[in-house]
Parts: structure tokens; C-alpha cells; sequence
């Protein structure tokens, strides 16, 4: 009995103690984003709706953060159509960092589905703010929320509602080139009018355009029925191999896809795993550790990381449904081998170019420009799914892994992965060029 | 006995073993201690044994009814997956005891399945086979055959016939396909294929002993497999779960036909009478279900033909309909059927009755026996004996995997590593699954197609996992009870509490040779006057199981049967006469003379015969390739597939009619000019250069008065928008020196219908232009409106009342109120026929029809039905045969609006169940156009079960955004002094919309019929494919006759117009169909 009562005075202590500072340091910034990163899975993004999810949280701190820090540049007029946020009140104490966070969460909060699922997480917290330090708390959080609510305005109107209600991908069997839903699900095409989404830096959808493919022909010898075997003929290889096989193992740790459909008679299920651009944005966490980055700085590589993918996501998918090319698996199940299965779960969408390559591409840019070339990391990004730890001597090296991966996973062609990573590349360079942050 | 001490007894039974439960319900449930049969289907699942390592884990075992001893008595032997065989013996007053270790039948395999009585020796003695899994997770064993010694014990001698097979069977079935007199057997096993691909429809081409079906030859005690001589398929993706044997051509010859689960097709075995089989699934069905599992044969509509149930999985209760995996997306339908060879199949049971032309029309909707949840059994039999067919559904799954929650929120986290590393699912992630324990469904069999639910009036609606079925008279008392085999729990026995309320015949055989119990006996019962009731004695129904070896007839309160026929398995028959009813009789070959099966072919020439050469009419309407659901993914229906149009006229100047076929998007409109003895195809190149639109309605007149026939054309298709100008309709002038484009003016809503009269009585042509969409924005009400002509130049003419009609599909110009002025009916969706009385030339709303009669009506004709010398009007509608609903007291209700603001409308169409509103469509396809209901709902659980009000709260719906149908049902407006009443056609006209009517008189007789086309295909998958409608001709309020019978071939295919057209003297009908060939039929019009 003396000890609860102990421990209700030290609580009433501390309650008390009103005027606490509140310190928010980067890993409370890496927590919540874990978090979010953890209900997406729940929810099930795809992927370019994924890099959606990740980016305007980001900016929306960003935007605080560069409002209180001279070494930061707004994105306003940066970032198409954001415009400056508004003004804090001089006469208010506002802890710019806890307003940053808070405003991460409140637009983090507006774009996954499982609202239940973060408004408890962002309940502890607030709970556990306001009873260090009441008024730093309300300050900052009225401030915070009205950072998000002027992100959310100009959020709205990326044209991301009006591509909800727009055309299907129509299969049309008699085009032999042209992409089909592939097993097991058979899902209709994801997000066919992505390039409609109003980029952030990227002059427009198709400024990247890639070279196209290689021209469609299952003719033995031409460029195209070559690229077909030669995925045929790795896989083979590869699984001849065993799944202790490199290429296997770098296939599996890249697989990157949020829902991998299994179905056994009548029973049913997903494995789920975490986006291509939450995997870079996990590498994003890995480096800001690394460097011991303080909060600005995390924020500011989470942001221009992020902004990278999701400009790479509106590039690349531009392509996809311009080209509309056919997976490996139908082609090969059709003219090769019937019984033929990729590594990889051939995800639900044309196959020019490999987002994951493009993405890949554009994200190592965006990080090389923020942390450096030649920096060495051990991946662990993928150890909760099961995946062991991979290490890089560099962005760079790893986005080319994540390209390769694509051709061993046996759900790319060879130009997909080489043009992709190099679009990615390009558009990354050019999203570096044209945005001052710091 | 004498009937009031029958009673007395049947009284004292009724206390005796009604007592447990169920009092005063047709079928009560005596326990397990009563009757001595404890036999429960217990299986454990382990971690390398489960749903996951094996698909059929919860497809349970098998029972047979059958009187092993000849005591009069039915047995009872039921088979366990893991658990041992029971044999019990039938000791009267539904006591049974169990002999299973004495008759030596526990079995030895480590996984059985179905279980079937059959006398596979011919020696008089039921022998039981015990089909079982082999080869995989480890079971061993084999099929066995027990041969019944006649003393109780029996032999397991399945090696010495060539019946232990190895392989993974689910049942087999007893048959005489050959007709040698000895049963041969027809084996169904099952896949185990992945059904992660489809794969090719044609792998079923190549045989895999495992898991293929096998026809097996009875050479004289000894089975040969023929079944790739016969033209059995066997290949590695046949998921065989149904079987049912049945002479359905009525040609004296068993024909089969197998359910198979998952993507492949079932298959319609027809018997060539050589000892081979054609597989012709897709020439007599146009839909079958997608999961099948049991089904069953039966006559349920007295016409003498073997009608058939096959059952699938679409639960009843909304909550679990919206959170189970649902029906596939149509562009994956597409893919399935266009690329990879399969035929239609939905998610749900399907009826499929059997027509005099070979075509089964699919009324299992209409019937309302459409959804019973994760069925397996189906047994017809009059349980109640009022002289209809009833069903009997068994039910229940013990874990449902296809939880849409599990699948996407639960099982990753649980299988997620568990998988990968070690190909297990523990136990724990098992248990997350719902679990789907499910009442039996008992339907009671009405007159016009028609079933009644009473699960709840008369059973006890326990819920169980009931798997096998069989019936037999197990306390000979004349009615018949059911036996279910049960996962987990005890075998049920439901006994059957008629007891002579109502009358009936048992038939039991003493046939020849070989099959001394006359397996594939017909017999045909009449009474009252030509009641005909019709049967087949094969023992093999529902799933997994045999019935007792009877034939069983209800006759209501009737007491003597005219007379039944019985037609031998060796093509003779004899009649029985003036037999009394509430009797057992055993009937053996007394002079039976040879039966002709043609006899039971239609005996008249029908009216129609198609002709060979079409006329020379070679048109092939194709659509293009537009899905209205990739664009409007909400809407009902599709809009983009009404045409073609037609129209028939002379258009050379002949003097001879010739045919306008209006062309598809981008495919052009075709001519063909009446020569003497056929039509050619001829083009008048300004019209064919014109191939961008889609037309729909077109009407050949002269307008301009030059004694020169013109055209026009209504031009829909829904693909174009806004202001795109091939949604303009065209106009084409015939003039001195060829034709020449008239204006029209501009307007770019899809045009359904157009109709010329003269309004306005100056002498020229004038239009009514019927607008049925807005592209892209369905559900808003387009304009339709009146054109004037001004010497073949049309004008608008203002009427208020058209331009908010609705949604119109049809109009006549019709003097309907007997002034000498034709005056103006609209019909169209959403809305109810409206009568616009003409004024010179003023059309004014007139109210003298009935009021709430909004429907999807699609045509309308006038045509004096009742023969009361006034004009009655003939509707057509979508048809009570879908997943729509509609009454005046519960109307289907569509939502029309931008709910969620994002610069699109939608539209939620939802239908009433017991009072409540729900969305026909899940969470995924609304919340895939309204992203906002996926932050509202983030499960399926939640989701499943509201009413649209909870789902559409928070959202501002104004009145007039709510479109409304009361009616869906077909029929007519009848006169009576000027005002009209609605009286609906009979059930068998309400399978599909009705598209079509032409009226004329076919058959030559002095008085016009209306002949009516229908079926229509624009729904998705979740709604199925209305194609169940062979057409009919109406003569009179009480007289039609279905198309089957006229020599027609209109049922799977999408009616759009009938119309007459000569050659020479001689009158043709055309039918032009949607997205298939058009066809031309003789008259063979003598009295």
C-alpha cells in the first residue's frame, strides 16, 4: 500500500511540475513513422499510393522545421502549388519540433485508413506532452494542426480524389503485347491514372519519359523474345540453385510487395510486407541514425527522400501505362513453359519500367545528395518480414541490387530494370538540381 | 393394418420419438440415444494436416441408405474421413444397432470419402464402396468394396473387381451406360491442382490417374477403365465434387453430368448410345455454378423431363456476404473465358430445367433457391408429399477461409513467417478463420418455378456441418427422412412427421439379370387428370452418398393415381393402372412392350424453322470492346450494349422491303436488298463511311415527301461524352441522285428509340427522340424530346414533360384514348410508363395509368390480350430472375449523386432484405469509387450487414437523388374502360428482361399473337447472365407458349428485335440479336 501510494505521488509530482520543457528527439520522429509505416501495411497501400502516404507528412513537418530553422529552405514554391504556411503567433511559446511532429501525424492520420490504429498511438503521446508541459503542448499542437491543415488544402487537390473515380485499365486479350492480369489474384491494373497526380518537382508526368522497350515480338532471335528467355533461363537457373542462392536471397530481401495473394483450395491469404518506397524510406531512418542526425535533419532527409519517390512513382507509372507491356509470367506461360512460376509474386501492373528500379534509382540520388557517396549501411529494413540483414557499400550499389533484383524475382525484363534505375537516376538528379533545402 | 389404427400408432410414434425436440415440425430429430447412432465425423486437424495442406479437408464423408438384409427395413452406413465406418442395422421403431465389427466394414483407408450402396454382383444384396484420398499427406489405402455375403458380414473384394483404385476419389455413382443390363460405375475423383493459375481450360484433355474421373466398364464382374475411349475427361484440374446421373435428352440412354469446384467447367456428359459420351456443357448451358459441389435430378415443373440443382457457395446473411470473398471482376471473367476456354460460372446455387430444345434455362434466382451458404447436398423429394418437389440443402463449413477480413487483416500476421519457413499454419492462426456452422436449408416446392424457405417452420435450424445426405423411408411409414453426415458432431437423422396427412406411392423394382434393383427405371405418374409426375431411380444424389434404391411420389389428398408408366432400363415399359395411393409396391417386367423415346418428342411441327441460308442475311453483330464498369463502376447495368439497330425498308426503290443494320463503335451499319430468292448485301457509301457510331434505333420513312424512302439513325453507346460528336444522331435524305446527310439538331445524349408520327397533322412525319443516359453520368435524366418536320427539316418542339421523363427505352404512339388522334406511351428505367394525350400536336401527361409502377422497363406494344375488343399494352421488364428486388412495398432504391465530392456522381443501388436497405455491392467496389468509406469501414466485419442509410450517413442525399423501381416484373396494362391495371406475366416469363415484342399472326389462325424475345448480358459477374429465356408466344391472358416448343433458338442469347420480313410471298421472321449472329425462321404456318 505505501508503494502505490508512492507512486501516486510521484505521479502527482510530476503532473504538477507544469513547466517541464518537452524534448522530441529524431527517434520519436522514426517511431511515429514506423508506426504509420506499420498501419499502411494493415491497410494495404499500393505502391505509388504508398509514396503518397510517406510524402506530404514529411512536408508538413519539413515546413515547421524550415519556418523555425535558418538552415532549412521552405518548399513553398518549390513544391508545385505549396503555398508559404502560416505564421506562428510571436506571442506564443511554440515548441517547433513538437508542432513539426504533430502536424506529421495529424496529415499521416488523414491519409491511411485505419485512423483507430494511430489516433491511440498520437493519444499516448499527446497525454503524455500535455502532462509535461500543458501550454508548450497546446501551443504547439494548435499551431501544428494548423500547419496541417493548410498542407491538407493544397493536399487535396493533387487530383488524387478525381483519379479514384477514373477509367479502369481495360484488358483487351487480342493485343498479344499488351499487359494482363497475372496469377493468382488476377487484379485489375493499379492506379492506371497515376500520372495524372500533380508531381512535386518533376516539369511533368512524362519529363523522364524512358526510351521504349525493346518492339514486341515472340519471334525466336529478335531483341524482345530474348529478354523473355533470358528471365525464363535466370529463373531456371536460379531455382536450380536453391533459395540459399544469392540471387534468390536478393530477389526475396527486394521483393518489396504489400500484398503477396496465396491461395490454398477454398482458404485464402495475403502476405504483406512493406512498399518499395518504405524500404528506402527505411534506409532513410538507417543512414539519419547512422549520422546521429538531430530532428531538422531527419525531417529534411525523410522529406527530400520521400519527395524523390514519390515524383519517381508518378514518372514510372507514366511509362507503365503508356507502354502497357505484358509480364514475363504470361508471355512465358503462354509460349515457354505453362507451368512456369516467377520467384516473385508478379505484382498488378504493366511491366515498363520496374517501379522498384525507377524508385530505387531516384531514392539512392536523393540520399547520396543528403548523406554522401560511398556510405556504407547494413540494411535492416526487412528483418520483421523474415528477410535477413543486407549491407551496401552505398546507396547506389544497393538501388542496383533493388534493380537486379527484378530480373532474378523473374518479374522484369532486362530493359525495365537498366532504363528504370537510370530514369530513376535522372528524375532523382533533377529533383536534387531544382530543390533548395538547406 | 387399418387406417385408424395406422394413425393411432403413427400418433403414439410421433410422442414416442418426437419428444427430444421440434414438436410440430415436418421433420423432427430423434437423439442419438433412441436410435443408436452415435456416429460422429470427428477430425482433428494437426499441424501438418489441416485446410492448407489439404483442400478438401472439411469436405467430410459419405452415407447410404439401403436395406442390407432384406428385412424390408432401410440400413444406414455412414464413412469417416478419420474416423472408422458404421454399419447399422435398421430394427424397426428407428432403432438401429450397429454391426459394424460383425459385418467386417470399418475400412482401412486413412482417409475415406464418399460412400455408396449399389448391387455391384447383381445377386439381390446391396454391396457398399467406400471411396478414399490416397497418395497424398500420407493416406494410405484404397477404395474398397464391401460385397454383401447375404448374412450379415461382407467382403472386401474391391482388388477382385478392379475397383481399388488409389487415387483421390470423392464419390462414385452406379449406372448402366451401355445398356447390357449389368452397372457399370462412374468414378469422380478430384483435383488437387493449384489454383493459384487457371491454366488452360484444355488441360482437362490430358488423363492424370490421380486425380482424373474414370468411366468403368462391368465386363462381367470385372471394371475396365474406358474412360478415354468414351470420352470421359480426366485431367489434373477436374475438381470433381457432383455427380448425377440422368437420361436428360430422354433417349433411353444414362447421361452424366459433374460439378466441378473452382475455375474448371462441369461437365454435361451426353451418351452417343456406342458406348461414348460427348462433352456439350456449353451447347445446353449458358451458366453453371463456379464452386460446385452436390447437386441433384428431378422433374420439378411436370413436363416430364429430368430437371437439375447443382450447388455452390453465396452465403444467405448479409453480414457474411459482405465479408466473404465474392464473384470475380468481369475483366477476369473476360480473361477466363476469352483466354483461357472456360464458360460461365457464378457464385451461387443454379436450377437448371431442362427444355424441349436441349437448352436449360437457369431460374434459380427467381425460384429463390439461389443462396443457402456453403452448401454441399442438394436432395429434391416430395418430403411433404403434397405432389411437388422439395429441397434439402445440407450446410456449414467449420472454419471459412474465404473471410475477406482473415485474408487481408488477420492471416498475415498469423502465416506470415510460419508460412515461408515452414510451409505450416499452426492452430492459432486456424482459429482467427469465423467459424461457419450453418442450419440446414428445406425448401417447400410451389407451382410456377416458385420455393418457399421453411427451414424454420419445419426443422429445428440446429447448426451443424452437414456434408453427405441420403433419404429413405427408415420407419416405413410412407414419407421420407434424411440422414446427414456431420463434421463434429453426430449424424443427424431428420424424420419425416407427413405420416399420411398426405397420400403417396413407394415403387420399389425387381428388375432383370444383373440390376435386379432396375437402376435407370423411369417412371411417369398421372393423376387428377393429367398431373404428371416423373421419375428416375438412380441412387447416387446430392454429395457423397446413395439414397434408398425407391421411387417415391406425393399425391396431396388424391387417393388413386390414374395410372404410372414404367419405362425399363432396356427401352420397354408397361402401365399400371387405377393403383391406390399410401402404398409400397415392387414391381417386376410383365410383358413389357418396346418404348419409343420419340414418342415423348414434340409431335407437331413447330411454328418456327430456322433456314439454312439466313436469306442471304449475313449479320454478325459485333460489340466493341467498351465495359461501362471500368468507367461507371457502380452502375447497375451496362448502357453501351442496346444495339443494334434495325429497320426494314425499301431502299432502292424497288418496291421490295430490305434490311438496315445499324454497326457497333467503329464497325459500320450494313444493307442487305431483297433480290428474288435472297437478300445481298449492298452499300450506299455515304451510309457505310459513317462507322464511328453505335446505333441503336433507326427508322426508314420518307420525311421530306419525295416519294423516297430516308433514314435516320439513333445513335447511344455511352462510350463517348460530353459533347463528342459521334453521340449525334444521323440523318440520311434520299434524293433524285442519291442520298445526302439531313440536319438534325444537336444533341449528345444516348438516343434509345425513335418513332414517327405526324403530331401536328400537316401531313409530313414528325419524331419523338426517346434519350435513355448521359455518358458518364448515369442516373441523371437525359431529355427526351418531339422534332417537328418543316419538309424533311426537323426542329424542336418544347414539352416540358419530355425533357424530365427519365431514362426512356421505348415509346409507341398509340390513340389510347379513343379520340382518332394517336397519342404518345413512354416507357423506359426508373420510371413508369407514361400516356402523353396529343392535343393537336400539344402532348399533355394524362394519369390513367396505375399509380407506383416504376420499373426498368425496356419495350412495350399494343396488343388486345384479354380479347375484350380494347387495346391492352403489353411491358417489358428486367424480369424477377437477378439479384434485383423490387415491390411496391419494398422498391429497389438507386443512390444518384457526387456523394464524396469528388467531381464524379456514382451511383449505389440497393434492395430491400427483410426491411432493411443494403448495397448490392461490397466494400471494396464502393469504397474503391468513395475512397472516404474505406476510412469509415476498415474491416469487412464492420462493413457487412449495414444498411445504406449507416453507410451513406454523413453524406447529404436530397430526395430527387434517390431513383426508385417497384416493379420488375413483366406483364400488361390492362384496359378496362380506358383506365389500366398491371397484371404480371407468369413466372416462366420473368427469367430475363424482356427486350423484344413483334406482333403478328404467326400461326395463321385469323388473330394476331405477340411473340416476345428477351435476355440481356450488360451485368457483372456478381449479378450473373440473364440468358435463361428461350422467348414465347402470347396468345391470349392464358395462353403461352415458351420458345422452346416454337422451334426457337433464342435462349443464351440477347434478343434486340423481331421483326417480319418477306421474300417473295413468303413471310420470315428475323431476330437480331446482340453481339452474335442474326437469324431468319420459316413459318410453318398451318392452322
Amino acid at each position: 500500500m505505501k508503494k502505490i501510494l508512492a507512486f501516486w505521488a510521484v505521479i502527482l509530482l510530476f503532473s504538477c511540475d507544469k513547466e517541464q520543457p518537452i524534448v522530441v528527439s529524431a527517434d520519436d520522429l522514426h517511431n511515429s513513422i514506423d508506426h504509420i509505416t506499420n498501419i499502411m501495411i494493415h491497410d494495404i497501400f499500393s505502391p505509388p499510393v504508398a509514396s503518397r502516404v510517406y510524402a506530404y507528412p514529411n512536408i508538413a513537418a519539413y515546413e515547421i522545421v524550415a519556418m523555425a530553422d535558418d538552415n532549412y529552405v521552405s518548399l513553398s514554391n518549390q513544391a508545385r502549388g505549396l503555398t508559404t504556411i502560416p505564421k506562428p503567433d510571436s506571442t506564443k511559446t511554440i515548441n517547433y519540433q513538437l508542432a513539426a511532429l504533430i502536424a506529421h501525424i495529424d496529415i499521416s492520420r488523414r491519409l491511411i485508413f485505419s485512423e483507430d490504429k494511430l489516433t491511440i498511438y498520437r493519444d499516448s503521446l499527446y497525454s503524455i506532452w500535455e502532462a509535461k508541459n500543458q501550454k508548450e503542448f497546446g501551443n504547439s499542437k494548435d499551431y501544428g494542426i494548423e500547419v496541417a491543415e493548410h498542407i491538407a488544402a493544397w493536399m487535396t487537390n493533387d487530383n488524387y480524389n478525381q483519379t479514384r473515380t477514373m477509367p479502369k485499365f481495360s484488358v483487351q486479350t487480342e493485343d498479344p503485347s499488351r499487359w494482363q492480369p497475372t496469377p493468382p489474384a488476377y487484379m485489375d491494373g493499379i492506379e492506371p491514372h497515376w500520372n495524372k497526380i500533380r508531381p512535386f518537382v518533376i516539369d511533368s508526368a512524362s519529363q523522364f519519359k524512358p526510351t521504349p522497350p525493346p518492339p514486341f515480338s515472340m519471334k525466336k532471335g529478335t531483341d524482345f523474345y530474348n529478354e523473355v528467355k533470358e528471365v525464363y533461363d535466370i529463373s531456371m537457373d536460379i531455382t536450380k540453385k536453391g533459395d540459399d542462392s544469392e540471387e534468390i536471397e536478393i530477389a526475396q530481401f527486394w521483393d518489396c510487395n504489400p500484398y503477396v495473394s496465396v491461395t490454398r483450395g477454398h482458404l485464402m491469404f495475403a502476405t504483406k510486407k512493406i512498399s518499395p518506397g518504405a524500404h528506402w524510406i527505411g534506409i532513410a531512418k538507417i543512414a539519419s541514425k547512422m549520422t546521429n542526425s538531430d530532428f531538422n535533419k531527419t525531417v529534411y532527409a525523410y522529406t527530400k527522400t520521400s519527395i524523390a519517390i514519390y515524383d519517381a512513382f508518378i514518372s514510372c507509372w507514366d511509362e507503365k501505362y503508356r507502354s502497357n507491356l505484358i509480364r514475363p509470367e504470361t508471355l512465358i506461360n503462354e509460349h515457354i513453359d505453362e507451368n512456369w512460376k516467377p520467384v516473385l509474386q508478379t505484382p498488378p501492373f504493366p511491366e515498363y519500367t520496374s517501379g522498384h528500379s525507377v524508385v530505387s534509382g531516384a531514392a539512392a540520388t536523393a540520399l547520396t545528395d543528403i548523406f554522401g557517396d560511398d556510405f556504407a549501411f547494413a540494411d535492416d529494413t526487412e528483418v520483421a518480414y523474415g528477410l535477413p540483414i543486407r549491407s551496401f557499400a552505398s546507396f547506389n550499389q544497393a538501388a542496383d541490387e533493388a534493380a537486379i533484383s527484378r530480373m532474378y524475382g523473374g518479374i522484369h525484363y532486362r530493359t525495365a530494370v537498366d532504363i528504370g534505375v537510370k530514369q530513376g537516376r535522372d528524375l532523382g538528379k533533377f529533383v536534387m538540381d531544382n530543390l533548395k533545402m538547406d | 393394418m387399418n387406417k385408424p389404427c395406422l394413425f393411432a400408432s403413427i400418433f403414439i410414434m410421433t410422442i414416442l420419438i418426437g419428444c427430444e425436440n421440434n414438436q410440430g415440425k415436418l421433420f423432427n430429430n430423434p437423439n442419438p440415444e433412441h436410435t443408436g447412432i452415435h456416429f460422429s465425423n470427428n477430425i482433428t486437424e494437426t499441424d501438418d494436416l489441416n485446410i492448407l495442406d489439404y483442400l478438401y479437408f472439411y469436405n467430410g464423408g459419405g452415407v447410404a441408405i439401403g436395406d442390407i438384409n432384406n428385412d424390408g427395413q432401410p440400413d444406414i452406413f455412414l464413412s469417416g474421413n478419420q474416423v472408422k465406418n458404421k454399419l447399422y442395422l435398421n430394427k424397426g421403431d428407428l432403432k438401429f444397432e450397429d454391426i459394424t465389427a460383425e459385418a467386417g466394414v470399418e475400412g482401412n483407408s486413412t482417409w475415406n470419402t464418399g460412400a455408396v450402396m449399389g448391387d455391384v454382383n447383381g445377386d439381390g444384396l446391396l454391396d457398399i464402396y467406400v471411396c478414399a484420398v490416397v497418395g497424398i499427406n500420407g493416406f494410405n489405402g484404397y477404395n474398397e468394396l464391401y460385397i454383401n455375403n447375404g448374412d450379415g458380414t461382407f467382403e472386401e473384394s474391391a482388388s477382385q473387381y478392379g475397383l481399388d483404385f488409389d487415387s483421390y476419389s470423392s464419390t462414385a455413382a452406379f449406372l448402366d451406360y451401355d445398356l447390357d443390363g449389368d452397372l457399370d460405375i462412374y468414378l469422380l475423383n478430384h483435383a488437387v491442382h493449384t489454383q493459384e493459375s487457371y491454366g488452360k481450360a484444355d488441360l482437362r484433355l490430358k488423363r492424370n490417374f490421380q486425380t482424373g474421373d474414370k468411366l468403368l466398364r462391368n465386363d462381367k464382374g470385372k471394371f475396365k477403365d474406358v474412360s478415354e475411349q468414351a470420352g470421359i475427361y480426366g485431367g489434373i484440374n477436374g475438381y470433381g465434387l457432383g455427380l448425377a446421373i440422368s437420361d436428360f435428352n430422354l433417349d433411353g440412354y444414362p447421361d452424366i453430368y459433374i460439378g466441378n469446384d473452382f475455375h474448371e467447367d462441369d461437365y454435361f456428359y451426353l451418351n452417343n448410345a456406342d458406348g461414348t459420351f460427348t462433352e456439350s456443357l456449353k451447347k445446353h448451358f449458358g451458366h453453371t455454378t463456379r464452386f460446385s459441389m452436390g447437386n441433384d435430378v428431378a422433374d420439378i415443373n411436370h413436363d416430364g423431363r429430368p430437371d437439375l440443382m447443382t450447388l455452390d457457395m453465396l452465403p444467405e446473411d448479409e453480414k457474411i456476404l459482405k465479408s466473404s470473398d465474392g464473384e470475380a471482376g468481369i475483366q477476369v471473367q473476360k480473361l477466363q473465358i476469352e483466354r483461357f476456354g472456360y464458360h460461365y460460372q457464378f457464385t451461387r446455387n443454379m436450377l437448371h430445367l431442362n427444355q424441349s430444345n436441349g437448352a436449360f434455362t437457369e431460374t434459380a434466382l427467381l425460384s429463390g433457391v439461389a443462396a443457402t451458404d456453403w452448401s454441399w447436398s442438394t436432395l429434391f423429394a416430395d418430403y411433404d408429399q403434397d405432389g411437388e418437389q422439395d429441397i434439402f440443402i445440407s450446410n456449414g463449413i467449420p472454419k471459412r477461409p474465404n473471410d475477406l477480413d482473415y485474408i487481408n487483416f488477420v492471416s498475415s500476421d498469423q502465416i506470415k513467417n510460419k508460412i515461408s519457413n515452414t510451409k505450416l499454419v499452426d492452430q492459432q492462426a486456424l482459429e482467427m478463420m469465423p467459424a461457419g456452422e450453418m442450419h440446414n436449408y428445406v425448401f417447400k416446392g410451389g407451382k410456377d418455378l416458385s420455393f418457399d424457405d421453411k427451414s424454420k417452420e419445419w426443422t429445428s435450424m440446429q447448426k451443424t456441418v452437414s456434408g453427405a445426405t441420403a433419404w429413405g423411408d427408415l420407419d416405413n411409414d410412407g414419407d421420407l427422412d434424411i440422414v446427414t453426415n456431420n463434421l463434429n458432431g453426430a449424424a443427424t437423422l431428420y424424420i419425416n412427421n407427413t405420416n399420411g396427412q398426405h397420400n403417396y406411392l413407394k415403387l420399389k423394382f425387381n428388375y432383370t439379370g444383373s440390376n435386379p434393383y432396375g437402376l435407370g427405371t423411369k417412371v411417369y405418374s398421372y393423376h387428377d387428370g393429367g398431373h404428371l409426375q416423373y421419375k428416375e431411380l438412380y441412387t447416387v444424389r446430392g454429395f457423397q452418398a446413395s439414397s434408398e434404391p425407391i421411387v417415391h411420389f406425393g399425391y396431396g389428398i388424391t387417393e388413386n393415381i390414374d395410372s404410372v408408366r414404367i419405362v425399363w432400363p432396356n427401352k420397354t415399359y408397361q402401365i399400371l393402372t387405377t393403383i391406390k395411393t399410401n402404398q409400397s409396391l415392387t414391381i417386376s417386367p410383365q410383358n413389357p412392350k418396346p418404348f419409343n423415346f420419340n414418342s415423348l418428342k414434340p409431335k407437331t411441327k413447330p411454328i418456327f424453322e430456322k433456314v439454312e441460308n439466313n436469306l442471304g442475311i449475313d449479320f454478325t453483330h459485333a460489340e466493341d470492346g467498351y465495359i461501362d464498369f471500368n468507367r461507371q463502376k457502380l452502375i447497375p447495368y451496362q448502357i453501351s450494349d442496346r444495339g443494334p439497330a434495325v429497320a426494314i425498308g425499301d431502299f432502292n426503290d424497288d418496291g421490295k422491303d430490305d434490311v438496315f443494320f445499324g454497326g457497333s463503335k467503329y464497325k459500320s451499319s450494313k444493307l442487305f436488298a431483297q433480290k428474288d430468292s435472297v437478300y445481298v448485301e449492298f452499300k450506299i457509301p455515304l451510309i457505310a463511311k459513317d462507322s464511328i457510331k453505335e446505333e441503336v434505333a433507326a427508322l426508314i420513312a420518307d420525311f421530306d415527301n419525295n416519294q423516297k424512302n430516308d433514314l435516320l439513325i439513333g445513335t447511344g453507346g455511352a462510350d463517348f461524352f460530353t459533347e463528342m460528336k459521334p453521340l449525334l444522331d444521323s440523318y440520311y435524305l434520299q434524293k433524285s441522285d442519291g442520298f445526302e446527310k439531313g440536319q438534325l439538331p444537336e444533341n449528345f445524349q444516348n438516343t434509345s428509340v425513335l418513332r414517327a408520327n405526324d403530331f401536328d397533322n400537316d401531313g409530313d412525319l414528325d419524331l419523338f427522340v426517346g434519350k435513355q443516359s448521359i455518358s458518364n453520368d448515369f442516373g441523371k435524366i437525359p431529355s427526351s424530346y418531339l422534332l417537328e418536320n418543316d419538309n424533311g427539316i426537323f426542329r424542336t418542339k418544347p414539352n416540358k414533360v419530355l425533357e424530365e421523363i427519365g431514362m426512356v427505352t421505348d415509346a409507341i404512339w398509340e390513340d389510347f384514348d379513343q379520340d382518332g388522334i394517336k397519342d404518345l406511351i413512354v416507357v423506359g428505367e426508373w420510371m413508369s410508363p407514361i400516356f402523353l394525350k396529343n392535343q393537336k400536336g400539344n402532348l399533355t401527361k394524362s394519369n390513367n395509368s396505375e399509380p407506383d409502377l416504376n420499373g426498368l422497363w425496356q419495350r412495350i406494344i399494343p396488343f388486345d390480350i384479354d380479347a375484350d375488343g380494347d387495346t391492352d399494352y403489353l411491358l417489358g421488364n428486367w424480369g424477377t430472375n437477378s439479384k434485383f428486388t423490387a415491390s411496391k412495398e419494398a422498391p429497389m432504391k438507386m443512390y444518384y449523386g457526387d456523394f464524396d465530392k469528388n467531381g464524379q456522381t456514382e451511383t449505389i443501388t440497393t434492395t430491400s432484405k427483410k426491411g432493411k436497405y443494403y448495397p448490392l455491392e461490397g466494400l471494396n467496389e464502393l469504397g474503391g469509387q468513395m475512397v472516404s468509406l474505406r476510412k469509415k469501414y476498415n474491416s469487412y466485419k464492420a462493413f457487412g450487414g449495414k444498411t445504406i442509410e449507416e453507410v451513406l450517413d454523413g453524406y447529404k442525399i436530397l430526395k430527387n437523388q434517390i431513383r426508385i423501381v417497384h416493379n420488375l416484373k413483366s406483364g400488361y396494362l390492362k384496359n378496362e374502360n380506358g383506365s389500366f391495371e398491371f397484371i404480371p406475366f407468369e413466372n416462366t416469363l420473368q427469367v430475363s428482361p424482356i427486350t423484344a415484342f413483334l406482333k403478328f399472326d404467326f400461326n395463321s389462325d385469323g388473330t394476331e399473337e405477340v411473340l416476345v424475345g428477351g435476355n440481356y448480358f450488360g451485368v457483372k459477374p456478381f449479378m450473373g447472365r440473364m440468358d435463361s429465356f428461350s422467348g414465347a408466344l402470347i396468345k391470349d391472358e392464358n395462353n403461352v407458349i415458351l420458345g422452346h416448343e416454337l422451334g426457337l433458338q433464342m435462349t443464351h442469347k440477347s434478343v434486340r428485335h423481331l421483326n417480319i420480313i418477306t421474300l417473295g410471298e413468303q413471310t420470315y421472321l428475323l431476330i437480331t440479336y446482340n453481339n452474335e449472329m442474326a437469324e431468319v425462321y420459316q413459318l410453318n404456318n398451318k392452322k
